[in-house]
C-alpha cells in the first residue's frame, strides 16, 4: 500500500513540476516586478507603488480599457442572443440539424491570427474582396474604409462575433439538452405554444447555465487580443487598442506603433491591474445576475 | 420560430409554410455568413494576384495551382508546416501523457497533498495576468538552453494541461476500479495497469482531449511569436503567415497569403470533417470541467 503512494507521487510529479515552474513561478515573478523599475536589462530598482501611480495617470491605458469595454459589449450583445437563438432552433428535431450545427461551429476551430489575415484581405479598403463585391453589385459607390479609424472597431467586433457564435451555440445546446423532455410534453398537454414553452420552460430552466456561459463569455471577450493584434495592431490611432494588447506591447515592443522600450516592471503592474479589472467585472456580473435570479 | 398560430389572414397551412420559409432563410443566411470567409480564402488561393486585387470575382477565372507551389517553396511554408506539425504533435502527446498520469494517480490513490494538488490545478484555470508571464517563461527557457529550439514552446504548452486533466478525470469515474484489482491479481503492477488497462479504456476520452490539445497548439500564435522573434527559422504557420503581412511586397502577393492561409487551416478542416462528433465534445467536456 505504501508503495502505491510512492507510485502516485511519481505519476503526479511531471504535472506538478510543470505547473509550478511554468505556471506559478512566472506569476510570482510578475507579482514581484510590479514594484520595480525594470526594463529587462540592468539592475531592477525598487520603487514601491510608483508603477501603480503611473497606471492611474496612463491615459493610453485607460483609453484601451474603454476600447475593451466597447469591444466586449459589442461582441456580446450580438453573440449571446444569436447563439442562443441558433441553439434553440437546432435543439428541435428538424432536417439538416447536424449539418447546420457543424457549419455554425466551423469558424471556431481556426486560429484567431490566421483568420485575422483572411479578414484583412476581405476588409482591406482599396482592393479588399468585400469592397470589390459591394461596388460591383452597386451597393456602394465609394470603397468603405473598413479598417480606418471610423470603422475599425466595428470591423474587429464583426470578426469576433463570427468566431464566437458557434462556440456559445454549442454551450447553449449542451445546456438545453439538460432540460428534461417531460416538461415540454407537459406544457404541450396544457396547450402551450412554442413561444410560451420558450418563455416558461426553456429560459427559466436554462437560467443557471446561461449565467455561467455569459460569465465565461465576458471574461473571454475581455481577454481577447490575438486577432486584433494581427488585424490592426491596435490602430489606427489606437482606436482598436484593447487592454491586453496594450499590455503585450509594453512587454514586447515589436511594432512601429508601440513604444520602443521594453518595460517589464510597469508592464507587470499593468498586467495586475487588467487582471483586477477583469476579475472585478466578473464579480459584479455575478452579483447582478444572482440578484436577477431573485427577481424572477 | 415556428409560428403555428392562425390569427393572421392567411390560412393555417400557408402561415405555417411562411414560418418555415422565414426560419430557413435565417438559418441559411447565418450558414452563409459563417462559411463566407472560408469559401473566399479557399477560392482566393487559386486566383492570380491580379484577379484578387483587381476584379470582383467569386469563382476563379483560371485555377492558379502554382500559388501553392510558390507559397510552399518561396514563402517558406514547407518550413512553417514542419514546425507546426512538430509543435502540435509533441504538445498533444506530452499533454495527454502528463495529464493522464496525474489524473490516474489522483483518481486511484489516496496520498498526502492530493487536495492541495487538485486545488492548484483548478486555480491555474482561473488565474491569468496575460502576456506578463511570457517573459519569465522565456527566461526559464534561456536558462534551460531551449530558447533556440521549439521545445521551449512545446514545454510551456504542455505545462498548461489543466483543462485536459479535468476532461480526463471526468472520464476516469467511468472506468471501474475492479478492473485494476483484477489486473493486479493477474500480475500487473501500478505502471502496467496504467499502460495496458487504463489507457486503452480511456481511448475515447484521450481522443477528445487530444483533439482539443492539437487544435490549441496548432492555432497558438503569441507563444511561438515571442520565441521566434530572433529565430525566424522556427516560425510556425500562424506566425509565418502573419509576418507575410509585413514582409517586403506583401501587399503585392495576396495570392500567397491566401494559399498560406489555406495550408494552415486545411489540416484542421480535414480533421474537423472526419471527427465532427468528437470536436463537438471538446467544448462540451470543457463545460463539465
Amino acid at each position: 500500500m505504501k508503495l502505491k503512494k510512492v507510485h502516485a507521487y511519481v505519476f503526479v510529479f511531471p504535472s506538478l513540476i510543470l505547473t509550478l515552474v511554468f505556471g506559478i513561478y512566472p506569476l510570482l515573478w510578475a507579482l514581484r516586478y510590479m514594484f520595480y523599475d525594470y526594463q529587462g536589462f540592468g539592475t531592477p530598482i525598487f520603487i514601491g507603488l510608483d508603477n501603480f501611480g503611473r497606471v492611474l495617470r496612463d491615459h493610453e491605458f485607460w483609453s484601451s480599457v474603454g476600447n475593451t469595454g466597447v469591444y466586449a459589449l459589442g461582441k456580446l450583445v450580438v453573440t449571446i442572443p444569436m447563439s442562443l437563438l441558433l441553439a434553440i432552433i437546432l435543439n428541435r428535431k428538424m432536417k439538416g440539424r447536424t449539418f447546420l450545427r457543424a457549419v455554425y461551429y466551423l469558424p471556431t476551430i481556426f486560429s484567431a491570427s490566421v483568420m485575422a489575415i483572411v479578414f484583412f484581405i476581405i476588409f482591406n479598403s482599396y482592393n479588399g474582396i468585400l469592397n470589390q463585391l459591394l461596388i460591383r453589385y452597386h451597393i456602394i459607390s465609394e470603397p468603405i474604409s473598413w479598417l480606418g479609424a471610423d470603422h475599425a472597431m466595428m470591423t474587429t467586433i464583426i470578426i469576433a462575433i463570427w468566431g464566437a457564435v458557434g462556440n456559445y451555440m454549442l454551450l447553449f445546446l449542451a445546456g438545453l439538452q439538460g432540460i428534461p423532455n417531460d416538461l415540454y410534453e407537459a406544457a404541450s398537454l396544457d396547450g402551450a405554444n412554442e413561444f410560451q414553452k420558450l418563455k416558461n420552460v426553456t429560459i427559466p430552466l436554462l437560467g443557471p447555465v446561461m449565467q455561467m456561459i455569459i460569465m465565461l463569455a465576458i471574461t473571454i471577450s475581455l481577454k481577447g487580443y490575438e486577432s486584433i493584434m494581427v488585424l490592426t495592431e491596435g490602430g489606427p490611432y489606437g482606436t482598436t487598442e484593447v487592454m491586453y494588447l496594450y499590455l503585450f506591447k509594453l512587454l514586447f515592443p515589436i511594432s512601429a506603433e508601440a513604444q520602443s522600450i521594453q518595460q517589464l516592471g510597469y508592464g507587470s503592474a499593468v498586467g495586475f491591474t487588467t487582471a483586477l479589472i477583469v476579475g472585478g467585472i466578473t464579480l459584479i456580473y455575478f452579483r447582478i445576475s444572482k440578484k436577477m435570479n431573485d427577481i424572477y | 420560430m415556428n409560428h403555428t398560430r392562425t390569427n393572421s389572414v392567411m390560412s393555417p397551412r400557408l402561415s405555417r409554410w411562411t414560418g418555415k420559409a422565414v426560419l430557413w432563410i435565417f438559418l441559411l443566411a447565418a450558414a452563409l455568413l459563417a462559411l463566407f470567409p472560408i469559401i473566399m480564402v479557399v477560392l482566393g488561393s487559386f486566383k492570380t494576384n491580379q484577379e484578387l486585387t483587381g476584379s470582383a470575382t467569386i469563382w476563379p477565372k483560371t485555377w492558379q495551382f502554382s500559388n501553392y507551389a510558390e507559397a510552399w517553396k518561396n514563402a517558406n511554408f514547407s518550413r512553417f508546416t514542419l514546425n507546426s506539425i512538430f509543435v502540435s504533435v509533441a504538445t498533444t502527446v506530452g499533454t495527454l501523457l502528463v495529464a493522464s498520469m496525474s489524473a490516474y494517480a489522483v483518481d486511484r490513490v489516496q496520498f498526502i497533498g492530493k487536495k492541495a494538488y487538485s486545488l492548484l490545478m483548478a486555480s491555474t484555470l482561473f488565474i491569468s495576468i496575460g502576456a506578463v508571464v511570457l517573459r519569465p517563461q522565456f527566461d526559464l527557457m534561456v536558462m534551460l538552453g531551449l530558447n533556440r529550439t521549439l521545445w521551449g514552446v512545446i514545454i510551456i504548452l504542455i505545462s498548461a494541461h489543466a483543462t485536459c486533466y479535468f476532461i480526463l478525470i471526468g472520464f476516469f469515474k467511468s472506468i471501474p476500479q475492479d478492473l485494476d484489482e483484477a489486473a493486479m491479481i493477474d500480475g500487473c503492477n501500478f505502471y502496467s495497469v496504467y499502460w495496458r488497462i487504463v489507457l486503452p479504456l480511456l481511448r475515447p476520452a484521450l481522443a477528445v482531449a487530444g483533439l482539443g490539445a492539437f487544435q490549441g497548439s496548432w492555432n497558438e500564435y503569441i507563444l511561438p511569436l515571442v520565441f521566434t522573434m530572433s529565430n525566424p527559422e522556427l516560425q510556425t504557420l500562424p506566425v509565418g503567415l502573419a509576418n507575410l503581412r509585413y514582409g517586403i511586397g506583401a501587399a503585392a502577393e495576396v495570392q500567397l497569403m491566401m494559399a498560406g492561409a489555406c495550408l494552415s487551416i486545411l489540416p484542421l478542416l480535414v480533421v474537423y470533417i472526419f471527427a465532427n462528433k468528437s470536436f463537438m465534445q471538446v467544448t462540451l467536456g470543457a463545460v463539465k470541467g
